[in-house]
């Protein structure tokens, strides 16, 4: 199932960022990012879905917390950057 | 043994403590090093542990809080981030050798702002003539490890401020016990043990940095892999290495027990205690105690010295009749210079949440005894 990957700067924002979501009752879930995310080695990000990008994207403006980057990350495991 | 040393370390932690460590060692891997479950519950249970601090002290964002192992590391880090070869520093009468030995490693020129224990307006006063143009960085303590003398932090902050130097605060004796609002302090440090008035075990602190932050220690943090260097980030440039959970969760229990009690409520019954104990002891002859009389500016620490034993045959004598204490110079040279001690060095009884009023009673009972007997 294709899963949109918000990047994050560190674990303790990606904990930020999740509880935020969380507070704006949108699914996620803190996972590593991959390798093809990241130019700077071992990372983190938040997984939403296709359908809670839109509102985690508004929710985590609202809070001042934005993402680093976003991917769209496919069924294959390619993972594509998408401008937000 | 009755414990009366809780300025070095609380003895007794609330149960949760112990729990709560040894969950974590059953239960709990690292945190920013894995993927699987026992990482994320390691993870959860650090972010818990910066939220808690975060509400105990008004830190505007978790971020800022970063684990340590104890308040010297901090104030190292603090202290190496800001001061450099030559910087004039500021610093109060009462400060702690964990403040004195690494500004003296950084080069820096210090300026001890000096005043009569107890008296809160003659520190402020000496802050204020000696910051000038030069100084470079004041570091203050908020209670004197040794005397249990509450400084003007808020005050001295706003001179900071209004002079725009940098602020560091020792909270070494003041957190979980004083209000610690690091919104209201603007510092650019505030360090703090987690092992004294936080309940945790020992070998934990907890730094609130800024982002002048600089790292200490190097190696790695779980992010930012590719960088030959530390990430430039809170916290993980101040984290280097692997998480100290069990001690992490420990602190967490530990502060969850601070805010179910308040620090109002644990500084209301340390005060009464020292001030009772206080007034016990000055009834004896040949004791002489450094007490507030205004009873105002003091917290649960309270000095002492016998006109007939030395400092540490006091504390001798006092271990082997089953009280616990601290004798000598408590690590705070400077300290016990600015009150005219540091020859003797005092006596020091000291009271955390779970000290009660009889032990203070049968405490003063047998410095009397002692003092009676020679």
């Amino acid at each position: 199932m294709e899963s949109y990957y918000l990047t994050c700067r560190s674990l303790t924002y990606a904990q930020k960022v999740s509880r935020a979501l969380t507070a704006a009752r949108i699914k996620n879930m803190i996972v590593r990012t991959t390798q093809s995310m990241s130019r700077e080695g071992c990372g983190y990000a938040v997984r939403v879905s296709p359908e809670g990008l839109t509102s985690a994207l508004a929710a985590l403006a609202a809070a001042s917390i934005p993402p680093k980057r976003v991917f769209l990350l496919h069924r294959g495991g390619m993972a594509e950057e998408v401008s937000f | 043994m009755i414990y009366l040393d809780a300025a070095a370390t609380s003895f007794q932690k609330p149960a949760a403590v112990e729990r709560a460590m040894s969950e974590a060692l059953r239960t709990m891997s690292s945190p920013g090093r894995g993927g699987h479950a026992l990482a994320s519950r390691a993870e959860g249970k650090l972010y818990e542990c910066r939220e808690r601090a975060a509400a105990l002290f008004n830190v505007p964002d978790v971020e800022r809080v970063a684990v340590t192992f104890n308040a010297t590391h901090g104030l190292n880090i603090a202290i190496r981030s800001l001061v450099r070869p030559g910087d004039r520093v500021v610093i109060s009468g009462y400060e702690h050798n964990s403040v004195l030995r690494p500004l003296n490693a950084a080069g820096a020129q210090i300026s001890v702002a000096s005043g009569p224990v107890f008296d809160y307006e003659a520190a402020l006063l000496a802050f204020d003539r000696l910051m000038d143009r030069e100084t470079k960085c004041v570091v203050i303590n908020h209670v004197s490890n040794v005397f249990g003398f509450e400084l003007p932090v808020y005050e001295v902050a706003e001179l900071c401020r209004a002079r725009g130097v940098p602020l560091i605060v020792d909270a070494s004796q003041s957190a979980g016990v004083l209000k610690v609002d690091a919104g209201a302090l603007g510092a650019d440090f505030i360090a703090m043990p987690g092992h004294k008035g936080l309940y945790g075990p020992q070998g934990t602190g907890l730094l609130i940095a800024s982002e002048n932050a600089l790292p200490l220690l190097y190696g790695g943090s779980g992010s930012d892999s590719l960088n030959p260097g530390m990430p430039d980030f809170l916290p993980d440039k101040l984290e280097a290495g692997t998480h100290n959970m069990p001690g992490i969760a420990g602190l967490c229990a530990g502060m969850a027990f601070v805010q179910s009690q308040t620090p109002e409520k644990i500084a209301a019954h340390e005060r009464a205690l020292i001030r009772h104990l206080a007034g016990e002891l000055a009834k004896i002859w040949g004791v002489h105690v450094f007490s507030d009389a205004k009873g105002m500016h003091q917290t649960g620490v309270l000095s002492f010295e016998f006109d007939s034993l030395s400092s540490e045959e006091a504390g001798e004598r006092l271990s082997n009749l089953g009280f616990a204490v601290r004798a000598g110079l408590h690590c705070s040279p400077l300290a016990h210079r600015t009150v005219g001690t540091v020859k003797r060095g005092t006596v020091r009884a000291s009271v955390s949440a779970f000290n009660t009023k009889r032990e203070m009673d049968a405490f003063a009972e047998t410095v009397e005894r002692m003092a009676r007997d020679g």
